[in-house]
């Protein structure tokens, strides 16, 4: 039973981690959070039933066409509920990313409807391999090797590529960037699109695990948040990893203790944690000076 | 409160009392909503608003009301009148021990902070079921009797009313008194605010009880209306919910929780057609409330009926002379032997230094010697490695900043630090009290006119002629510097320090602040001043210290320090006479760079005007003058990284200063910015070949490569981070990084900045080198001396305008340069 809690585990792990390495590609680069990627997730998840189920589209061409739009989503969340107060030097970016993902949300409920639905089984749910005795679908593989490449290949686009270390300019020095010639603002709108993806391969990857409802995000969204806060949210490492310890932590405490002590011991090692370490397990202070 | 607002007041409760007589009883149902909500978002509105921290998970305070009343009330003998202030304390006890871990985290981290509490609270609820009921929640909670009658809706929503209007009157007197302005000025500067003495984790920890107790009331009272509660009567986003109603309302306003509160529970019920719609309605109100409105609607009333209000300004009526020198001893402030070091690197050792009473003592010394890092030692900021700081005997070292505010050494900062949201005299009365906060003060009014006309009168004190009453935020430069200089009087200090408080006056201001500067000191105050004005120094000092890379180089009155050779090598540069004579003819002819009538500068105020410079192709033009004298902001200018520009600049005879700074740097002009600002984590080759990044230089590799070979020291650490290397060598990738890009004009902004002697000359050989090749290059750089070593021609830039130009040699020999430095006659000596 264990074992499988871990695969378990590990699954939502590595989606967990995913979301919150969109929370950290906008933080790296904009000092900001996207709390509207709950929302984006589940969007990615919605439109990916969607066309595959009710409009009969191909998995191969739903797939893209769901990250796409979570990618223009992202976007526009950047342009009306963060640019605006970035410039202005308020902190309301928190609170207009909360009511963009909240009307999200309506706007999924009154077209999706309220009901959970199921994705229909596909190669993927009904193949398994068999570990030990237990049955792992191919989709539980699927999974982590799709969260830990995706945070390999975000390490090499931004080690490896000019395009990337001049991101990670951005975040080490705005201002030198700047005098390097360095679009920031581009910048800042494609490490949203970036995150908005990130999100949506997140949530179509969990749905056919789960059920595919509008409110899947939520919850999602905030125990992301919590794990990119546990990583330190200036460290992509660091958040996936976080996520990993998470995921498996939580199904842990669900297998042993039920799923209903879970969120009170997630939750309270959050907080404990930030009390120890205010800037998360692997993050580092700001340098103050005056 | 005026009679008027207490005849509205009246009749507004009175209109209630009649709607409550005639209404049925969803309708009183609705009101004792509203009134709920209203007085949680005035809980919400301690900690938001005046406390400036948000809260995304305060339903769990109500919960907790809602939830020890139902239960003490359902399982024990008490009764509701002793269970509802319970649970008021049970909820503000929570919002202590939250307040342990939300403390010690800002932004997005205290957002997260709250949510888990509000999650942990909502399944402990469902946990706890023995006590709660789970899931099921609790039922048949009793509604309130009061000797035998029992409450009915009629009743319920009357108590409501009273308590919502009890409420809103307490937060006015809260916001009015000292605790509500020391919240403030926490929110708007918590560093300001040690250095007036207060302790900001108490202040926020008050906020936080306050806030939570008030919604813990609050939620008590909505057990005591409702027949059951559950885990579902207090969702998530119900604490969204919260948010929305003190932000439409608007934030840190009396009124405002109120007003939002309205609209945020009777709109729907109004709209019900939305019922389906009403989170996304929520939503875009809330975005649009940000984006148009962010005080709320109650601030964007207040803004037009504020024109109404007449103008106050200072009288004068009580001796501040007399209330500084009452102060009672007259200590000196004693640093002995001080060391601090930082990443390794020693910013300050093993400094003797001493302010007297009723005396100027001055710091001066180059950029990076060590000045601002002495105030900050002395005023708490740092704390030593080692050595004393000792006033009257009581030694400081180690001390917090509020601390050492309350052991009365007051300070400014280099760039004003005010409480913005504040009016002019709000920032100075919080300052009056010097921290000191009891239990009385939580609801006594602070304009207590004996200390309002005491503020009134160290702003007259210290030259502010402005109204009271405007916001800090709006004050023009002049303005900043001296309402910080009259609040940081307020605490009565012994001593005042201040850091470059002359940064950004223009003549006649700086000379007024000398001026002030006398009385300060006259009244036995022991001033110690940070500057670079020369002119200032020496007119006002009673002793100068010179300090260079953290150490004293010298001591002494004005006038000897004007004609030290230790203090002239140290501030002109170092090696009077080299010349770094061209090798190669320098090319004639096309102008490159010119700016026409140019000017910049920030928040209103122009630094620099009516620039006129040229630069030919092949040129080395430098740009002197002392600090404050617009150096930065003409290369920022330059460069298209300000935006407040008059004028024009012209690149090949193109304007460019439209353009934006990729735009620019695509055309050719690169500036190497001061401080090196490369890029830490990224490797020397990276840092290098990202110069290339805008230009997309053909065989940019080849050429990284060529620039290695020209800097040995970077070529051996080619893989290094960045960030490891000296700060010679950091010096050297900042320019390896400009030149990468076969710049059109290649522009250095203070490239000594903080080197040590040697590699300053091995830098400017570079320099001399890169002109003898051909390159076109704007230097700028206080180091006058050494500048003009290399150049051909240069500026001499004064208070933001152009003194002087002319052939480098012809500068080298005119007095007029060192005169732009020190304030005096040239020293003798020949110095060609």
């Amino acid at each position: 039973m264990l074992t499988s809690a871990v695969i378990t585990g590990l699954g939502l792990g590595s989606m967990y981690g995913l979301l919150a390495l969109g929370f950290h590609v906008t933080y790296a680069v904009s000092n900001t959070v996207n709390f509207a990627q709950g929302g984006t997730m589940m969007m990615g998840a919605v439109l990916a039933f969607t066309l595959s189920v009710t409009a009969g589209w191909p998995l191969l061409s739903a797939v893209p066409v769901a990250l796409v739009a979570c990618a223009l989503w992202s976007i526009l969340v950047e342009r009306v509920a963060v640019r605006p107060f970035v410039r202005r030097g308020s902190n309301s970016w928190l609170m207009a990313t909360v009511a963009l993902g909240i009307a999200l949300e309506n706007v999924a409920l009154f077209t999706f409807g309220r009901d959970p639905r199921g994705m229909p089984p596909n190669y993927l749910t009904t193949h398994f391999v068999v570990i030990g005795g237990l049955k792992i679908q191919y989709l539980q593989i699927l999974i982590p090797l799709v969260g830990l490449g995706l945070a390999l290949g975000l390490h090499a686009f931004f080690q490896h590529t000019r395009h990337g270390k001049a991101l990670l300019a951005v975040v080490q020095n705005a201002g030198a960037a700047r005098l390097m010639g360095i679009d920031v603002e581009r910048v800042t709108t494609l490490a949203f699109a970036l995150s908005g993806m990130l999100a949506g391969v997140a949530g179509i990857l969990v749905a056919p695990l789960f059920t595919v409802s509008s409110t899947m995000g939520t919850l999602f969204g905030i125990k992301a948040f919590a794990v990119a806060i546990l990583g330190g949210i200036g460290s992509a490492w660091g958040v996936v990893l976080a996520g990993l310890v998470y995921g498996v932590a939580e199904a842990f405490v669900t297998a042993c203790l039920g799923s209903t002590y879970t969120q009170i011991v997630s939750f309270s090692l959050v907080i404990a944690s930030l009390t120890v370490m205010p800037n998360g397990l692997f993050g580092r202070a700001g340098v103050r000076k005056v | 409160m005026s009679a008027t607002r207490v005849l509205v007041v009246g009749l507004a409760l009175a209109a209630l009392g009649v709607f409550i007589w005639r209404a049925d009883n969803y309708q009183l149902y609705l009101l004792a909503l509203v009134g709920l909500t209203a007085v949680v978002g005035v809980g919400l509105n301690v900690l938001l608003g005046l406390s400036g921290q948000i809260s995304l998970g305060h339903v769990a305070f109500y919960a907790i009301g809602a939830y020890v009343v139902a239960i003490l009330t359902t399982k024990t003998s008490i009764v509701f009148w002793l269970a509802w202030p319970l649970g008021g304390a049970a909820a503000g006890a929570a919002g202590a021990l939250l307040a342990v871990p939300a403390l010690r985290v800002r932004g997005p981290y205290l957002a997260m902070v709250t949510i888990a509490f509000g999650f942990i609270v909502e399944q402990g609820a469902v946990e706890w079921s023995g006590l709660t009921g789970g899931w099921n929640g609790l039922i048949g909670i009793p509604t309130p009797s009061l000797a035998g009658y029992k409450f009915a809706e009629r009743e319920i929503a009357f108590l409501v009313v009273i308590l919502t209007a009890v409420t809103v009157w307490l937060f006015a007197r809260l916001e009015a008194g000292p605790w509500g302005i020391a919240m403030r000025a926490v929110r708007d500067c918590e560093l300001a605010s040690q250095s007036i003495g207060l302790d900001p984790t108490v202040i926020r920890t008050v906020a936080f009880v306050i806030s939570a107790a008030v919604t813990g009331v609050a939620g008590g009272m909505f057990a005591a209306m409702s027949d059951f509660i559950s885990p579902e009567s207090f969702p998530f986003f119900q604490s969204i919910l919260f948010l929305l109603v003190v932000m439409i309302g608007g934030a840190d306003r009396v009124l405002g929780p109120l007003v939002g509160a309205i609209i945020v529970v009777l709109l729907p019920e109004l709209l019900s057609w939305l019922a389906q719609y009403r989170l996304l309605f929520v939503g875009l109100l809330l975005l649009v409330v940000l984006r148009l409105a962010p005080g709320g609607l109650v601030g964007m009333v207040t803004r037009f009926s504020r024109v109404r209000i007449k103008d106050r300004y200072p009288n004068a009526s009580r001796d501040v002379t007399a209330m500084l020198s009452a102060a009672g001893d007259r200590p000196s402030l004693v640093v002995r032997g001080v060391s601090v070091a930082f990443g390794g690197v020693k910013a300050v050792a093993n400094l003797t230094v001493a302010a007297e009473p009723s005396r100027i003592t001055s710091i001066i010394g180059p950029n990076g010697a060590g000045k601002s890092t002495v105030l900050n030692l002395v005023c708490g900021f740092y704390q030593p490695d080692e050595g004393s700081i000792r006033l009257a005997g009581r030694e400081l070292a180690g001390l917090s900043s509020d601390a050492v505010a309350r052991a009365r050494i007051a300070r400014t900062y280099q760039t004003s630090q005010l409480f913005g949201e504040l009016s002019v005299i709000d920032n100075v009365l919080v300052a009056l009290r010097r921290g000191r906060l009891g239990f009385r003060d939580l609801l006594t009014p602070h304009r207590d006119p004996e200390q309002t006309a005491l503020a009134q009168s160290l702003l007259a004190f210290v030259g502010y002629a402005g109204p009271l009453d405007r916001a800090a935020a709006a004050l023009a430069h002049v303005d900043r510097r001296l309402v910080e200089i009259a609040r940081a009087l307020a605490i009565a200090p012994k001593v005042l320090a201040l850091d470059e408080p002359a940064a950004g006056l223009d003549p006649g201001d700086t000379h007024k602040l000398g001026e002030l500067l006398q009385r300060i000191a006259a009244a036995g105050v022991a001033v110690l001043l940070v500057e670079h004005d020369m002119k200032l120094v020496m007119a006002v000092s009673d002793h100068v210290v010179v300090l260079d890379a953290g150490k004293k180089i010298a001591e002494g009155p004005p006038s000897d320090m004007q004609r030290d050779p230790v203090v002239l090598e140290a501030y002109l540069g170092a090696q009077l006479n080299i010349a770094r004579d061209r090798k190669t003819p320098r090319p004639t002819g096309n102008t490159i760079l010119a700016t026409k009538q140019l000017s910049a500068g920030y928040g209103g105020t122009d630094v620099i005007r009516r620039i006129d410079i040229e630069i030919e192709q092949g040129e080395l033009v430098a740009v002197l003058g002392a600090n404050g004298a617009g150096k930065s902001t003409l290369m920022a200018a330059l460069v298209g990284l300000n935006r407040q520009i008059g004028g024009s600049v012209l690149l090949r005879r193109q304007h460019i200063e439209l353009l934006s700074t990729s735009r620019i740097v695509a055309e050719g002009l690169v500036l190497v910015p001061e401080g090196r600002q490369v890029f830490p984590e990224l490797s020397v080759v990276d840092n290098i070949r990202l110069g290339a990044y805008r230009r997309s230089v053909a065989d940019a590799d080849v050429r990284c490569e060529r620039l290695l070979d020209r800097f040995p020291p970077l070529k051996l650490r080619r893989d290094q981070r960045a960030g490891l290397l000296s700060g010679g060598e950091q010096q050297m990738l900042a320019i390896a990084r400009g030149l990468i890009a076969q710049p059109e004009v290649l522009m250095l902004d203070e490239p000594s900045l903080g080197l040590a002697p040697m590699l300053v000359e091995n830098l400017y050989d570079l320099l001399a080198n890169l002109r003898d090749e051909g390159a076109t290059i704007l230097l700028v750089d206080q180091m006058a001396t050494l500048a003009l070593s290399v150049a051909d021609r240069a500026y001499v830039l004064q208070s933001g305008v152009i003194r002087q130009q002319g052939q480098a040699a012809h500068l080298r020999a005119n007095a007029a340069v060192v005169q732009a430095y020190l304030g005096a006659p040239e020293p003798a000596g020949d110095r060609t």
